[in-house]
This record gives structure tokens, C-alpha cells and sequence, in this order.
């Protein structure tokens, strides 16, 4: 959970880098080395069912999904395996027109029957449905259409049914139980083919009869097992070519004098916020919470224990840039600003005895643990006494699950669109009572406007409705203060551009850069091309 | 036959007690397995999904006695269940995958260790007040410093600095796993450093053993006697001296044979090993209570085994243990 400082300067020069690249007739394109979480060893896992266990560019390289979501720009689809979507019936019901001509790599084609397999193998598993889509059917109309139905309205759910879901080919997986199965042969519609597995690498090599004319340019992707100490000397080395991974001195490991080629990039995936306990009485004061807010020195906390790695956050919690659109426009330029004076004058109501937290962070996210030393310090100042404690993660997620903490630091992930950070930050159903674990609004937040606002979202397809529905929420984040946004939780990503270029970045964010976001990667090796063209 | 009926007894029973302290630790650990994939997966998952996932990763709100009842069922039927990290595969297979490269490292080196360490014991013990003194402070001193600090620094000089020894992974990424020439090549390269970690920090043990009983045995009259005949040097030594000097050391090798298992887990965490070391510190990390439980298990029998072989050794090797 890092962060990242955006140089622009290194990236303006994306794309001109020429040097060392050996082209010509005869010489083959070179593989990309990748490595994209922490491990020490592979379990031979291409199941995109799975969560955890499943390797990388399973979903995205080999699998693919009906349409693909830019993470980066809210709003932006692209048709994928799915050429258009319809809704109907009160967003209970979609259809998709499919695409034409897909094949799998065993040449059997792709058609309507492997989605609906897909989707019916979720409601036959709830364990395989991870994304909790509320399926109730699927059905194929015709060869290119399938018509899935809801039990509720699931227009706000549209990127976890055609934009995380990877559809599988019902000819292969109707013989082996989807949730133990672990598909050691992926047979996938994607760019990539896996070619070779053992425990300590795996690589895939281009599909030749790719539905996209021409791609992907990359013939061979490798994914060597790094842990997370090696990554950061295969960093060094220049081992890796592309890596997702915190890097604690970035600018002497990787970069090493070389901004051209050795770049990097941390768009914003989440935000990292100081969750008030609302259950404890006095932080459920909103003068309270805003003299927090104002005592804060959010700027340096950034610079300081994040490294300068990412950005203050916007006092609505929506990454910025991609976010504009959903900000409230009385907000729009809204940012931090410390002002000790007032957080004084808002505190002088309040009895300076009971002006006393915990603030609870896990001790292996030591910028937390740095960010929270200098909370502590900037409270101080306005005469609250914070004692922070750092605690095992294991204990830290489930303190904070069960809303036993006074204070604690957490990163909420942004998803697809403002709609999935806004309801697990502020949604009232999420809140448990204290002592039962909740899986999302921590801090216990319940009012009724910002429920309303989350069902009026979640009720419509029209972009400018839920836009207006976001700005609601945003208004309630910055006047009401259920949580205090910190900084944005980055995305980690480091690519060398001496072998290929074309990466994502700032100036054209087409696709979250890091290597773990599926199917974001796929899009990423697509958009490649050689170094020097 | 009844000394041996008493020893198992006694084995079966702190096996029932160490497959119960098995089932009971990773309990207490506070927090939930499902819940900390959550928060390790960044909106990969949706929460409403839990309930679902814990049913497919078999984690139940049951009572605590019908799950102990369940596990040593489970576990009389040789089932360890399916591993929470890397679910769907089985923690059998977990094991098995991890488990030959740890005994292979960890016992080829507490092997050396013990055979370098013995001999140098007794030549020490034999050449008193020459500059061979002079390697036991230097191997206490190594023994003393942490395992892991000796792994750091090794990987700094001869891993990163000279780039001598690859500083991580158990074969390099060039060659395919298999009986091969190059294969095992590259495990043998792969593991000087570790190994040579290993040999390092453990010697100091076996040097004091052997040089401490060594010097009692040499001023044994029946020494003393053999001296006397004019045999050579090397036979009172080896034959006369060490041989009877060498049962404690027995001991201690059939017992560190038991912890071979156990592993120097940040031994492998530092060189990135692929042992059962890794495979635990994941599992605790993750509350992976199936794996956890497992690798617990193979290493409280790797060592109970080595304990009985222990015994046995000592019954055969001397008549005096035998009443």
C-alpha cells in the first residue's frame, strides 16, 4: 500500500526511447519477463473460477471477459467477447449480442452455450461467484444472444457480470467440478496460450488465431515465481520487465539513473482512509471528526511515510484523475488545507479528557505505521492524545471487521466506477453492530440520505443519474465526514520500454498498468508493440 | 519387548497430544481466513461472496468439539483437506511438492555439519594447544549470531556483490525440473548458500560435544593402556577415543534429524527457498488452518520418528540403557 509521485517529465518522453532494441527480419521479438504477486512457488491453477490460488493471466490472457471496463476512466467500456449489452425489465434482465468468429484454442468455436454454462455454473456454485451478482437465469436466444436474469436490479453490477466474469468453454469444463478443478490445460479465447508450467515459472506464447488482427505483438510472456524480496534484486538486475511491486527506494533500485527506460507509473486504485469508530461517542461528533480533518497534515504524511509514491486524496475519496465527472461541482476544486485555529475553536465544546484515541494499524504496512506517527504528532497539536498501536494484520482485520478500535487506517479499492467504493464506504446495510464482523463500511455509518443516494445509483443505467447520485455521495464525504480520506492507495507498476513499448500512462491511461489487474493486463501486452516503432 | 511396548505407549500418546495442540493453535489465532483474503484482495471480491467461500474452502461455524471430531476423523482417514491459499490443491500435495526440498537442503546439510563437526571435535580434542583452538571461538561465535543474519550476509557478499551463487530459488529458471545433468546442476548450485548457511550456524554444536566428551574419554586408563602398546596416533584416536567418546553425539544427530523438517524456515524465507519453511510462514499469514495443521503435523511426527530412532540407537549402541 503504497504510493507513488507521478513524474511527468519521465513520461513525456514515452515512446522515443530507441535504444538496444534488435530488430530486423530475422530476429524473433524477445519474451516479456512479468512478475505479478509475490510468490515462491506456482500451483499449477488456470481455474478463473478461482480467487486466490489461480495464476496470473489466466483471466485476461487465456480467459476473457464480454466486454472490458478502463478502471482509470469510470464510464469507458470497450466491447469485448460481447459486441453490446441491453437492459430491460427494470435492469433484471441483459442481453448481449456476442461476437462472431471467436474460436477457442482447440478450434472448437465460441458461441452463446459458453456463456450460459458460464453463468449457470455460478448459480449451481454460489462458492464461484465471487462477485455476489444476484443471477437467477441464463438463456441462449440465438447464437449470438444471451439473456441473463436478475433477482434484483443489477445495473451498478454490470462490470462484475461482462467486465470481471472470464467465460470458459463449456466443452471442457462440463466434465470436471468447477470449484476443485484446476485445469492444468487452459483452453481460453484470449491472446496468450500456456505453454510450458513448473513450479517456478510458467510461460505463454502467443495465439495465432487471435480474434484481433495482427495481435498481440509480444510472442511469449514469461512469469518466473520471484518472492517479495527477490522481485525487488530481479528489479536491480534488470531481470523483470514489467513488475507490480513496492519498491521502497525506487529512484537507486529500479530507475538507477535511467528514466527513459526504466519507468514507472501509480495511478490511484483506492483511497486510504482515517476510519472514525461512530459507535465511540465522541468521535461520532461531526466538530470532532473536523478538527481531525483539519489538524491533519496530509501533505506530508504523502511525503514522508508514502514516499511521494501517490497523492493527497480529494476530500470526496474519488480518484482524481479519471473521477472529474462524479465530483460534486461545489467541490470540484475542494482540497485539504491544515488549520490548526479552527480545529482548536471546533474542539473548544468538548471535555479535552475524553479527547483521547487508539489509533489501531497493522504493524507489516510500516507506511501506515509511519502515517499514523504523524497523525499522532498533528493531534497533538490541537490537544487530542492518540496513542497508536500497531497490531498483526490477522488481528487488525478483524478488530477493525468488528468495529473494536477507536481510530484505524484503511484503503476502500475504487472498482469499476465510484459506485462499489461509495457503497462499501457509507451503504447502512454494511454496518454490523459492534462485535459481529461487517464487510465494509467500518466505521459504521448510517444515514439515511446516503442510503438513498446508493439505491438511486444503483437503480439506473443513465450515466448523468448516477453521476448525479456519485456528487450526492461526495457532498455527504466532504460535509459530513463518516470517514477522512488520506491519500490514494496506488497501483503498483514498473515497465522497461528497451524491449516494447506503448505502456499506459497518465497522458493516455487506456488500462490499469499493474500486472496483477485482470483482465487489465491482457489489455496492457495488446497495446504493445517492439521498442523503436 | 517391554521397554519398547513402554516407549510407544508413551509416543502415541504425545502424538494425540501434538495433533491436539495441532487443532487447537491455529484456532486461536484471532481473525478469519475468508475475511483476510478480503482484505488481502483489494475489491477483487465482492464481501457479499464470503459466506459462499467459506462453504467451498470448508470452514465451518460448527463447535469447536464436532470440528476436533471431524479432524481426527479426517485425519485417521489420511486427509488433510484442501489448502485455503492455494484452494483448490490439496495440502497433501502442498506437502509433498515442498517437503523433498527441505529434507533434501536442510538434512544434506545437518548431515555435513555433523560429519565435519564430529571429526574436527575430535581432532581438537586430540591436538589441544595447537592453532585448531582457535576454530572453536570463531564457530561459537558464527553459532551465536542468528541464522538468519549469516543467510543476509551471505546473499549480500557472494549473492548480490560477486554474484558467485544465485541468491534465491531452488533451480534456475532455464532448466525444466527432471532427472537431468543440468537439473541437478542447478539445485546443487541453488543450494551451496543456503546449505553453506546452514553448515555454518549449527557446527559450533557438534565441535563442543565431541572435543568436551573426547578430552574426559582420552584420560581413560583403557587410552592411556593403548598408548602405552605403541599403537598409532591415528587408531587410539579414531578407534579407542572417538568411538567411545561419539554416543551423545549419536543423540543429538538423531534428534536434529527430527527438526530437519521443521526446516530452518527463515533460512528458505531469505533464499526464497521452495521448502515446507515458505509453505508455513504462508499459511500462517493467511490463517490457512488446513495447511497450517498439516505442516504441523509432518513436523511433530518427523520428530517424535527421530526421537524413537533416538532411543532405539541408544538401546543397540549401549547395553546400560537396556535395564
Amino acid at each position: 500500500m503504497k504510493r507513488l509521485t507521478i513524474m511527468a517529465v519521465a513520461l513525456v518522453l514515452a515512446g522515443c526511447s530507441g535504444g538496444g532494441g534488435q530488430k530486423g527480419p530475422g530476429a524473433a521479438a524477445p519474451p516479456l519477463v512479468v512478475h505479478a504477486i509475490d510468490s515462491g512457488t506456482f500451483q499449477e491453477n488456470f481455474n478463473p473460477f478461482h480467487l486466490e490460488g489461480v495464476n496470473f493471466g489466466t483471466t485476461g490472457m487465456i480467459y476473457e471477459t464480454l466486454e472490458y471496463f478502463n478502471k482509470l476512466k469510470p464510464g469507458e467500456t470497450q466491447p469485448w467477447l460481447a459486441l453490446s449489452h441491453a437492459w430491460s425489465n427494470d435492469g433484471k434482465t441483459i442481453t448481449f449480442t456476442l461476437r462472431q468468429g471467436v474460436k477457442w484454442t482447440d478450434g472448437k468455436p465460441f458461441t452463446a452455450d459458453d456463456v450460459v454454462f458460464t453463468f449457470e455454473t455460478m448459480i449451481k456454485h454460489p462458492e464461484l461467484n465471487k462477485s455476489a451478482v444476484e443471477l437467477a437465469g441464463a438463456k441462449a436466444l440465438a447464437p449470438d444472444k444471451v439473456q441473463l436474469d436478475f433477482k434484483s436490479t443489477s445495473y451498478a453490477k454490470l462490470f462484475n457480470i461482462s467486465g470481471s466474469t472470464a467465460i470458459v468453454p463449456k466443452h471442457l469444463f462440463e466434465k470436471e467440478n468447477p470449484v476443485t478443478f484446476t485445469n492444468p490445460k487452459p483452453v481460453g479465447t484470449g491472446p496468450y496460450k500456456l505453454v510450458k508450467f513448473s513450479a517456478q515459472l510458467y510461460e505463454m506464447t502467443k495465439n495465432p488465431d487471435y480474434w484481433q488482427p495482427g495481435k498481440p505483438v509480444v510472442p511469449t510472456v514469461r512469469f518466473p515465481a520471484y518472492t517479495a524480496n527477490a522481485v525487488q534484486t530481479g528489479l536491480q538486475q534488470g531481470e523483470i520487465d514489467w513488475a507490480g511491486a513496492f519498491v521502497p527506494d525506487i529512484d537507486k533500485i529500479y530507475v538507477q539513473g535511467k528514466p527513459e527506460t526504466n519507468k514507472y507509473y501509480f495511478p490511484p486504485e483506492g483511497v486510504v482512509a482515517l476510519l472514525p469508530n461512530l459507535t465511540h461517542p465522541v468521535l461520532s461528533k461531526p466538530e470532532v471528526r473536523q478538527a481531525i480533518s483539519l489538524a491533519i497534515d496530509r501533505d506530508k504524511i504523502v511525503k514522508v511515510a508514502e514516499r511521494g509514491y501517490t497523492k493527497v486524496a480529494h476530500p470526496t475519496g474519488i480518484p482524481i484523475p479519471g473521477g472529474e465527472a462524479f465530483l460534486p461541482p461545489a467541490y470540484k476544486n475542494a482540497a485539504y488545507k491544515v488549520d490548526i485555529a479552527k480545529a482548536k475553536e471546533l474542539l473548544k465544546g468538548v471535555d479535552p479528557a475524553q479527547l483521547k484515541f487508539q489509533l489501531l494499524v497493522p504493524s507489516p504496512f510500516t507506511d501506515w505505521v509511519n502515517a499514523a506517527q504523524l497523525i499522532r504528532e498533528d493531534l497533538a497539536k490541537v490537544g487530542i492524545t492518540v496513542e497508536t498501536r500497531g497490531v498483526a494484520f490477522q488481528d487488525w482485520v478483524s478488530k477493525v471487521g468488528k468495529g473494536s478500535y477507536d481510530l484505524s487506517i484503511r484503503a476502500t479499492p475504487a472498482g469499476a466506477s465510484p459506485y462499489f467504493q461509495m457503497r462499501s464506504l457509507l451503504f447502512s446495510e454494511l454496518a454490523k453492530p459492534v462485535g459481529t464482523a461487517a464487510t465494509g463500511n467500518y466505521q459504521r455509518w448510517k444515514d439515511a440520505a446516503s442510503d438513498k443516494l446508493i439505491h438511486d445509483y444503483a437503480a439506473t443505467d443513465d450515466l448523468a443519474a448516477q453521476q448525479k447520485a456519485a456528487q450526492g455521495l461526495g457532498t455527504i464525504m466532504v460535509e459530513k465526514l463518516p470517514v477522512l480520506p488520506l491519500f490514494y492507495s496506488p497501483a503498483w507498476a514498473q515497465f522497461r520500454t528497451s524491449k516494447y513499448v506503448g505502456w499506459p500512462s497518465e497522458q493516455d491511461p487506456y488500462a490499469m498498468p499493474s500486472p496483477y489487474t485482470s483482465p487489465d493486463a491482457a489489455v496492457v501486452l495488446l497495446n504493445l508493440r517492439p521498442a523503436g516503432t | 519387548m517391554r521397554f519398547l511396548a513402554r516407549r510407544l505407549g508413551f509416543y502415541l500418546l504425545t502424538a494425540w497430544a501434538a495433533v491436539t495442540l495441532n487443532f487447537l493453535i491455529p484456532r486461536l489465532m484471532p481473525g478469519d481466513p475468508v475475511d483476510l483474503l478480503v482484505a488481502r484482495l483489494k475489491g477483487n471480491v465482492d464481501p457479499a461472496a464470503v459466506e459462499a467461500m467459506k462453504k467451498a474452502f470448508g470452514i465451518s461455524d460448527a463447535g469447536l468439539w464436532t470440528q476436533y471430531v471431524d479432524y481426527l476423523g479426517n485425519l485417521f482417514r489420511g486427509e488433510l483437506g484442501r489448502s485455503i491459499t492455494f484452494f483448490p490443491t490439496e495440502v497433501s500435495t502442498v506437502i509433498a511438492d515442498s517437503l523433498p526440498w527441505t529434507i533434501g537442503l536442510v538434512g544434506v546439510a545437518t548431515l555435513i555439519s555433523y560429519v565435519v563437526g564430529t571429526s574436527l571435535g575430535v581432532l581438537m580434542a586430540w591436538k589441544r594447544g595447537t592453532w585448531l583452538d582457535g576454530v572453536l571461538p570463531a564457530a561459537t561465535f558464527l553459532h551465536a549470531v542468528p541464522y538468519f543474519w549469516v543467510a543476509l550476509v551471505l546473499v549480500f557478499v557472494f549473492g548480490s556483490t560477486l554474484q558467485w551463487f544465485p541468491g534465491s530459488r531452488a533451480y534456475g529458471l532455464e532448466v525444466t525440473p527432471g532427472v537431468t545433468g543440468d537439473f541437478l546442476a542447478s539445485v546443487a548450485y541453488h543450494a551451496t548458500l543456503p546449505a553453506v548457511t546452514i553448515v555454518v550456524a549449527s557446527m559450533a554444536d557438534r565441535i563442543l560435544g565431541m572435543r568436551n566428551v573426547m578430552v574426559t574419554t582420552l584420560g581413560e586408563d583403557y587410552v592411556v593402556m593403548a598408548e602405552a602398546k605403541g599403537l598409532t596416533s591415528r587408531r587410539v584416536m579414531w578407534a579407542y577415543a572417538a568411538r567411545n567418546a561419539i554416543l551423545p553425539n549419536i543423540t543429538s544427530f538423531a534428534l536434529s534429524l527430527g527438526f530437519v523438517v521443521g526446516g530452518s524456515v527463515l533460512t528458505e524465507i531469505v533464499f526464497s527457498y521452495p521448502g515446507i519453511g515458505s509453505m508455513l510462514l504462508k499459511g500462517v499469514e493467511n490463517e490457512d488452518f488446513p495447511l497450517m495443521q498439516g505442516i504441523f503435523l509432518v513436523i511433530s511426527l518427523a520428530v517424535l520418528v527421530a526421537n524413537l530412532l533416538a532411543d532405539l540407537a541408544y538401546v543397540l549402541l549401549d547395553p546400560r540403557t537396556r535395564q
